[in-house]
């Protein structure tokens, strides 16, 4: 719709004022807050958890996902996490056990700085290794104190020859029954 | 600007004389103390006030662990932006914005009005020169997004540029206005035609209130001061510029952010608010007494004060108006502030004539 030049002058003006008096209306809105008047005055600010105050980690919500643990002794190295884990906060590294034919998980590394705490990893575990803690204060001075290492190293040449050891007495020991 | 237009005030002149030294080395201590206890406290004590005020418009609480009721915390965040590690290379083009924003924060300190005796440098120019610093850290900021590999760096930085376009041209109008009533665009030419009464500032003048407006309006804009910022903010570009930043740089762009707002505050407090004059004719008693310490102690403390109260109310808009798109930012500086400001300055042209031929 064609609308002439003093309307248009007029409408600009209008909308110009409408503009001023909207955050005006903010204004009347929230001021109340700032200027503590009545029931409004009330902060609603609950203090960040910790010893000090009244929270601590129990007080938490059942499913609370703080940091991360893995029970590596049930963990099978099957790297489920780490495919799932959009981050890239989870490094694992696996060699067989000579003696049991089992995967060894010598490296398992969580960087809990790269760690977006999304709980993914955790659903993906099969064995129910991977667990969050309630544990939620991550603040360090380095970066490498937030790498979380719970592998069990890689197997050393004397391990080896001892499971080779062990190997071969179980094998007779099955022979001879 | 020539040299001539340049006058060193009489303390450096004094100071001279008297300690033999060079004046290069004079205006370096004076650039160290401007830094070290006007511009940093200020910058502390802003950021805790602001961050109160805004808890106070959310009924939260607001800074409250780091000393009696959080008033350490300015500090206790500087320190750990500070000790925070880095975990990528330097770049080269990291050290030109790192650059471009040292050269803005020290090129113009010496023309920032805080006071007739605080005045390092007085030109005739000075009121166009904080434009120098603005531009120069909105050109930072956009080398800086597109020296990023990242569509938030390349969008962020180009919307830094485009608002900071926008937001310069209805503020450069509104500085003529007031260069028009102080007849001249140096800090005492403009202090000498107000009062210590607001019935005797710039801004009591109709004319001069738009054009006070407008002078905010465009420096919120050009300098990305919420609501405003979205060259910075916009949910879309996942943080703009900023959200690759961390530690040492991002206390190095908090403090430009400061330093871009403080230095607009102060100088929309000596155009358009009374300046430094003193109320109750103190300044013209200090004067003759001939007490300059004092008078220029209190000039300063007289012009930080207006000038943390109007950042105060300029924060205070962020907290009631939601932030737009950049478009709506960019139309609203040409479409709104800027015939605005033309207005504003025809009208005090034609006031001026009215009033020298009637």
């Amino acid at each position: 719709m064609k609308i002439s030049v003093f309307s248009g002058i007029v409408k600009y003006f209008q909308d110009v004022y409408q503009g001023f008096r909207s955050v005006m209306n903010s204004y009347s809105a929230a001021l109340p807050y700032v200027l503590g008047m009545g029931e409004l005055r009330k902060e609603v600010t609950e203090q960040y958890p910790d010893p000090i105050s009244s929270k601590t980690p129990d007080d938490l919500p059942p499913r609370s996902r703080g940091i991360l643990f893995n029970d590596i002794e049930r963990c099978t190295g099957c790297r489920e996490c780490k495919q799932v884990c959009p981050s890239r906060a989870i490094e694992i590294e696996t060699e067989i056990r000579p003696d049991t034919n089992q995967v060894w998980v010598s490296t398992f590394n969580i960087d809990m700085a790269k760690c977006v705490l999304c709980g993914l990893c955790v659903d993906a575990c099969l064995p129910n290794s991977l667990v969050h803690t309630r544990q939620y204060i991550q603040s360090a001075y380095n970066l490498s104190e937030l790498m979380m290492s719970f592998g069990k190293g890689p197997i050393t040449p004397k391990q080896r020859v001892n499971w080779e050891i062990a190997r071969r007495i179980k094998e007779n020991d099955e022979v001879l029954i | 600007m020539n040299l001539e237009s340049i006058s060193t005030i009489s303390w450096i002149s004094l100071m001279q004389d008297q300690l033999g030294t060079s004046s290069w080395r004079i205006a370096l201590f004076g650039l160290s103390l401007i830094y070290g206890l006007i511009i940093l406290p200020t910058g502390a004590v802003m950021s805790y006030l602001e961050r109160k005020l805004r808890a106070d418009f959310h009924a939260r609480i607001g800074p409250s662990r780091a000393g009696h009721a959080g008033i350490f915390q300015p500090l206790a965040d500087t320190l750990k932006l500070l000790q925070k590690e880095k975990y990528s290379r330097s770049t080269w083009t990291e050290m030109l914005w790192i650059g471009f924003y040292t050269m803005a924060f020290y090129s113009i300190v010496a023309v920032m009005p805080l006071g007739s005796i605080a005045l390092l440098v007085n030109t005739d120019m000075s009121a166009f020169l904080p434009f120098w610093a603005a531009l120069v850290l909105a050109f930072g900021t956009m080398v800086f997004g597109l020296s990023q590999d990242s569509v938030p760096g390349w969008f962020g930085g180009v919307r830094v540029a485009a608002q900071a376009l926008a937001g310069a041209f209805p503020a450069i109008v509104a500085i003529l206005c007031v260069g028009l009533q102080a007849g001249g665009f140096s800090w005492s030419s403009m202090a000498a035609v107000q009062g210590a009464s607001p019935f005797s500032w710039t801004v009591a003048n109709p004319f001069e209130l738009i054009a006070f407006f407008a002078f905010v309006g465009g420096g919120m804009i050009l300098l990305g001061i919420p609501p405003l910022d979205t060259g910075l903010s916009m949910p879309d570009i996942h943080g703009g510029v900023i959200s690759s930043l961390y530690g040492k740089r991002y206390s190095l762009f908090r403090f430009s952010r400061f330093y871009g707002f403080f230095l607009w505050s102060v100088i929309a407090v000596t155009m358009f608010l009374g300046a430094w004059i003193l109320p109750f004719g103190l300044s013209e008693i200090l004067r003759l007494q001939e007490r300059f310490i004092l008078l220029g102690s209190l000039e300063l403390l007289w012009i930080l004060l207006k000038t943390v109260l109007l950042m105060l109310v300029v924060s205070s808009v962020a907290q009631v108006v939601p932030r737009g798109r950049v478009d709506h930012v960019t139309d609203f500086s040409w479409k709104v502030l800027s015939p605005f400001s033309l207005l504003a300055l025809i009208g005090y042209t034609v006031w001026i004539g009215l009033r020298t031929f009637l």
